[in-house]
C-alpha cells in the first residue's frame, strides 16, 4: 500500500523509484578540448583558462595560471605576433579576443602589485642544472628548471640578462623599465645568474656535462647573415643588425639622408622605423615578399603585420614584392639601386618559385643600402653540437646529439623565430631535462586534448560585442623610445574575458541544467571534478541530448551507452 | 583529466538551488518540450501551489501509478473540466483563509478545445487561478491527432496531407487572444527556448490577484518529427520565424513583446519537422503555395504584434538567452 506522507509527495510512490536512465542508448559526458587560443600558442599558454580566472574576478590567479606556461607575460604581451587571436573562434564570430593585450595587462599588474611567482626556492642539495643563454628560451628555461625543484646557473656572455630582446627589440616596442622589472623579478626567484660568460672562452661543454645533471643551450643568432649582390658590396656596408644594436644600446646610427633597407622580417622593419626617427629624409624598405594578406600564404613578411603598418604610418615606404637586381654604384660608394618586381608563383615544379618579371625594374636613388636579411649562429664553443649544421637540429623536446645537453630558443632550426616560440622550447627543455634526470623517456608530441573549432560551438548564446581599441601614440609623436602601444584599461580586460567563448571548457552558464526535461543533471561546486559546475545523474538522464546541443563552449559530447 | 570522486548524488538531488516541482523518473519522451516547460514553471511558482491537471501527456507521464513525479499537492479529473476544478479548490483556499495559490494546467487539447468552457467559465468568476496551457499543437498522448491548435498545414493522423488537402485546412485558433477578450488581467505566451522570459511572465502571473493565464509553447518531438536533441532549436525557430510570437497581454491591451532581431524564414522551422515535410514535395506547387501562405501567417503576427526589432535589445529573440560564466540568468 503507498504510505502519504505529510510533506510534499508519495515518499515509497515517487517516480524516483523509477530509474529511466535504462532507457538510455547514449549518454551526455563532459569533454574538455583545447581552446585553438591554446592550442597555437608557441609557449604553451592556455588563454582560454586565465580569461576564464580573470572573469571570475581573479586576475591574480589568472596571472599565476599563465606564467604556468610563460614567465615573461609583460615582454610577450607587447612583441608577440600572437597566433591565438588569430586562431580565436571569436574571430569568424565578430572579432577575435585581444589576447596579447590582456596577457600584457596581467603581466603589467604582475610587476605593479610585485604577485609572486608560483615558485619555491630549491632545496640546497637539490640537483644543479646549467642554461647558456639568457634570453626568452634560457629565462624560461631556467625559470621552469626552478618549479621542477632544480638549482640552476644561468650564464650569459653579456653583462645583463635578456638576450636578443635587451639587445634587438626598440623600446618603442618593449620599454626597458618593462623587461627590466620582469627579468628581475624572475632572477629573484632563485635562478643564479653568472653575467659575462661566453660558451667557449669562459665554459666548455664538456666540463659542464661533469658538472650538472643537463645543460641547456639557447644562444639565439647573434650574426648578421652575409650579403651581397652578385659579390658586390659597398665599401660602407653596415650590418642592419649591428646597427639596430647600436641605436638600442648606443643611440646613434650613422647619419643618412635616403636608405634602402633589405629584408622582410622584425630586424628590416625595426631598423628602417629607427633611420626615420634618426632624421632620414627617405627610408625604403625592400624585400621579395609580399605584405600581409597578400600574395602567396608561405612567401609573406615575416615581420608583425601591426609592426609593418606602424612603420608606414611613421613614414617607411614599403616595396614589398621586389627584389635588388644590381648597385649602381659611384667608384665605391652606392647611389643608387636597380630593383625588379618578383612573386613566389607555382608553375607546376610542385613548390612555389621566385620568378622576377622582366621589364619592371626601376632605379631608386638611395645613398645607403642595409641589408637586415637574418640572423646567424655564432658557433664558438658549439661545434661538438652543431657539426657542420647552421642551426641546432632537435626536436621540440630539445634534445640534441650530445647526451644530456638540451637546445632551443632561434638557434634550433624549426623553434619558430619568435620570442614566445623561445619560451615555448625552454618549457619543453625544462621538462626534457627534468626526465633526462629521472632516466624518463619523452613522450613524442606534449600531451594535448583536441583543438575545438567553432563548429561544435552553439554560437545563439552569445552576444556580439566589439573588441577594444588599443590607444597608440599619433604618428608625429614618435621620435625616440616613447612606446607606442599603450595596452588597454583594466575595464577593457575584464571585457575581453567576458567576451571569451570558453571554446571546449565550461563556462558554467547553466544550460544544460536549466534546460533538461528530466532535470537530470545536478549542479554542484564541490564535486564536479572535472572543471565543471555539474554532474549527470545517469539513474534518470534518457541520453536525448538536448543539454549536448545546447552546450555553448562544446563541453558536452554524446557517447554510445547500450 | 579526470579523477574518480564519490558522489552522493541523492544528496546533491535534494540540495539543488532552485525548486523542482517535478522530479526525475517521470516517462516523458526524449527532449520533451513539455516535460521541461512545466519544470521551469515549477521553478518560478515555488512550493505553496495546488496543481490541478487537465488529462494530457503531462498527467500521464508524471503519475504513472502508484508512482508521481509531483512536490506539490496536485490533483487530476477529466480533460474537460481543469478549470472548473481549479475554481472550486480555490474557492475552498479562500473559504479556509489561506493563501495558496492555484495552478491549473493543461494541453492544448484539453484548453482550445475540450476544457474551454470550464477555462471560460474560471475566467469569467474571476477566479485567482493561474492557468497554464502547454501548448504542442495537437492531441500528442493518443497519438497524434489534429487539435484546434494544431498549424495550418501541418499533418497529424487526422489531417494527413493527400489529394483533397496539404495537412490541416484550418487556421491554429488564437486563443491568448480570445482569453485577453475576456478581459483578463494578464494573458501572455512563453517558449520553452527562452527560460527566463518564460520564468519572468509565471512570476509576473503568479503576483496578480484574479485569472491569469500562459500559454507555452512546447516542441513535441515525436509528433512534431524531429529529435530529441533538436527541440530547443526548433523551438527557437517557432519564435524568431514569427509563427508564435512572444506577447503580453494586459485586460485585452497589448502590453510587451519578444522583439525579433533577425526575422527567420519560415522554411528554416518547417523543414526541421516531419510533420511539415509534404510541404517540401518536389514538383507540387500546392506545397510552394502553402509555404507562401505560412510565411504569410508568420508576417502578419510580425505586422499585428509589432514584433519587428529595432537594432540590438537585451530582451529580444537573440538577446533573452544570452548565457554569462556562473549562469546569471536574467530571470
Amino acid at each position: 500500500m503507498t504510505i502519504l506522507t505529510r510533506a510534499n509527495f508519495a515518499l515509497p510512490g515517487t517516480s524516483l523509484n523509477y530509474h529511466t536512465g535504462t532507457w538510455r542508448v547514449q549518454k551526455p559526458q563532459h569533454a574538455h578540448a583545447s581552446a585553438p587560443c591554446h592550442g597555437v600558442c608557441p609557449a604553451g599558454e592556455d588563454a582560454q583558462a586565465y580569461l576564464a580566472a580573470l572573469e571570475e574576478g581573479h586576475p591574480e590567479q589568472a596571472w599565476r595560471i599563465l606564467v604556468s606556461a610563460n614567465p615573461l607575460p609583460a615582454t610577450t604581451g607587447r612583441v608577440c605576433h600572437h597566433p591565438c587571436e588569430s586562431a580565436c573562434n571569436r574571430g569568424q564570430y565578430d572579432q577575435p579576443i585581444a589576447i596579447h593585450l590582456v596577457e600584457r595587462w596581467l603581466g603589467d599588474e604582475a610587476i605593479r602589485h610585485n604577485w609572486a611567482y608560483p615558485v619555491e626556492r630549491p632545496k640546497a642539495d637539490a640537483p644543479r642544472m646549467a642554461v647558456v643563454g639568457a634570453g626568452p628560451a634560457g629565462l624560461a628555461n631556467a625559470y621552469h628548471l626552478l618549479r621542477l625543484g632544480y638549482r640552476v646557473d644561468l650564464f650569459d656572455q653579456l653583462p645583463e640578462a635578456g638576450g636578443t630582446l635587451r639587445t634587438a627589440l626598440p623600446p618603442y616596442r618593449l620599454p626597458r623599465e618593462v623587461l627590466d622589472a620582469e627579468v628581475q623579478r624572475l632572477l629573484a626567484c632563485g635562478i643564479d645568474f653568472h653575467p659575462n660568460k661566453k660558451l667557449g672562452r669562459d665554459l666548455d661543454l664538456d666540463q659542464m656535462r661533469l658538472d650538472y645533471q643537463a645543460v641547456f643551450v639557447a644562444p639565439g643568432l647573434q650574426q648578421g647573415k652575409e650579403w651581397s649582390i652578385d659579390g658586390v658590396v659597398p665599401s660602407d656596408l653596415h650590418s642592419g643588425l649591428d646597427m639596430l644594436r647600436d641605436w638600442i644600446s648606443l643611440g646613434v646610427v650613422p647619419k643618412v639622408r635616403s636608405a634602402a633597407v633589405i629584408g622582410g622580417g622584425n630586424t628590416a622593419v625595426d631598423l628602417a622605423r629607427i633611420l626615420k626617427r634618426a632624421g632620414a629624409a627617405e627610408v625604403h624598405l625592400i624585400t621579395h615578399q609580399s605584405l600581409p594578406g597578400d600574395g602567396h600564404p608561405l612567401d609573406v613578411m615575416s615581420a608583425i603585420p601591426r609592426e609593418i603598418a606602424q612603420a608606414e604610418e611613421e613614414g617607411v615606404t614599403i616595396h614589398a614584392n621586389r627584389g635588388v637586381r644590381r648597385l649602381i654604384l659611384r667608384g665605391e660608394r652606392v647611389v643608387g639601386i636597380e630593383m625588379v618586381r618578383m612573386k613566389k608563383i607555382d608553375r607546376g615544379a610542385g613548390r612555389p618559385e621566385r620568378v622576377a618579371f622582366e621589364g619592371t625594374e626601376t632605379v631608386l636613388h638611395v645613398d645607403q643600402i642595409i641589408p637586415a636579411i637574418g640572423q646567424a649562429l655564432d658557433a664558438d664553443g658549439m661545434h661538438a653540437l652543431l657539426g657542420r649544421a647552421a642551426h641546432f637540429h632537435a626536436d621540440t623536446w630539445g634534445v640534441s646529439p650530445l647526451e644530456g645537453v638540451f637546445v632551443g630558443g632561434d638557434a634550433r632550426e624549426k623553434s619558430g623565430g619568435s620570442v614566445t616560440a623561445a619560451v615555448g622550447d625552454g618549457r619543453r627543455a625544462a621538462l626534457a631535462m627534468h626526465r633526462h634526470a629521472r632516466g624518463e623517456a619523452n613522450p613524442e608530441k606534449e600531451p594535448m586534448a583536441q583543438i575545438i573549432g567553432i563548429e561544435s560551438l552553439n554560437l545563439h548564446y552569445y552576444e556580439h560585442a566589439p573588441r577594444p581599441d588599443e590607444p597608440m601614440l599619433p604618428a608625429e609623436q614618435r621620435r625616440g623610445d616613447e612606446e607606442i602601444e599603450l595596452g588597454i584599461s583594466a575595464e577593457a580586460v575584464r571585457g575581453e574575458a567576458h567576451r571569451c567563448l570558453s571554446c571546449g571548457n565550461c563556462l558554467a552558464c547553466d544550460n544544460c541544467w536549466t534546460l533538461c526535461p528530466d532535470s537530470a543533471v545536478l549542479k554542484t561546486r564541490e564535486f564536479a571534478s572535472d572543471g565543471s559546475h555539474y554532474v549527470f545523474d545517469y539513474d534518470y538522464c534518457k541520453g536525448c541530448g538536448l543539454c549536448a546541443h545546447e552546450c555553448p563552449c562544446g563541453y558536452i559530447q554524446m557517447a554510445e551507452d547500450l | 583529466m579526470t579523477t574518480e570522486t564519490h558522489i552522493d548524488i541523492a544528496e546533491l538531488r535534494k540540495k539543488q538551488p532552485r525548486f523542482n516541482a517535478i522530479d526525475s523518473g517521470h516517462r516523458a519522451c526524449l527532449g520533451c518540450g513539455q516535460a521541461l516547460g512545466a519544470r521551469l514553471v515549477g521553478e518560478a511558482v515555488g512550493p505553496d501551489i495546488i496543481v490541478a491537471n487537465a488529462t494530457g501527456c503531462l498527467e500521464i507521464f508524471t503519475t504513472p501509478w502508484p508512482e508521481s513525479a509531483w512536490r506539490v499537492p496536485w490533483m487530476h479529473s477529466l480533460f474537460e473540466n481543469a478549470g472548473a476544478i481549479a475554481s472550486g479548490i480555490e474557492a475552498a483556499m479562500r473559504a479556509q483563509g489561506k493563501s495558496t495559490k492555484v495552478v491549473a494546467m493543461g494541453g492544448d487539447g484539453s484548453t482550445f478545445d475540450i476544457g474551454f468552457q470550464a477555462l471560460s467559465g474560471m475566467l469569467e468568476r474571476e477566479h485567482n487561478v493561474l492557468y497554464v496551457c502547454y501548448d504542442n499543437e495537437a492531441y500528442m498522448n493518443t497519438g497524434v491527432q489534429r487539435s484546434s491548435s494544431t498549424p495550418h498545414a501541418a499533418m497529424t493522423n487526422t489531417s494527413p496531407p493527400g489529394k483533397a488537402r496539404m495537412g490541416k485546412r484550418h487556421l491554429k485558433k488564437d486563443i491568448v487572444q480570445i482569453i485577453a477578450a475576456h478581459h483578463t488581467p494578464y494573458a501572455a505566451t512563453a517558449s520553452v527556448a527562452y527560460p527566463s522570459d518564460l520564468r519572468k511572465k509565471i512570476r509576473r502571473a503568479m503576483e496578480i490577484e484574479g485569472p491569469t493565464f500562459i500559454q507555452i509553447h512546447a516542441p513535441c518531438p515525436l509528433g512534431w518529427g524531429h529529435e530529441g536533441h533538436e527541440s530547443i532549436e526548433v523551438e527557437r525557430l517557432a519564435v524568431q520565424t514569427g509563427l508564435f510570437p512572444l506577447v503580453e497581454l494586459e485586460r485585452g491591451e497589448l502590453t510587451g513583446v519578444m522583439p525579433i532581431r533577425q526575422q527567420v524564414p519560415v522554411t528554416e522551422y518547417l523543414k526541421r519537422q516531419q510533420r511539415f515535410r509534404h510541404l517540401f514535395a518536389k514538383g507540387d506547387s500546392r506545397a510552394a503555395e502553402e509555404l507562401e501562405h505560412i510565411q504569410a501567417l508568420a508576417d502578419h503576427n510580425i505586422e499585428v504584434y509589432g514584433l519587428r526589432g529595432e537594432g540590438v535589445d537585451r530582451f529580444d529573440t537573440e538577446g533573452s538567452d544570452t548565457v554569462h560564466r556562473g549562469g546569471q540568468r536574467w530571470a
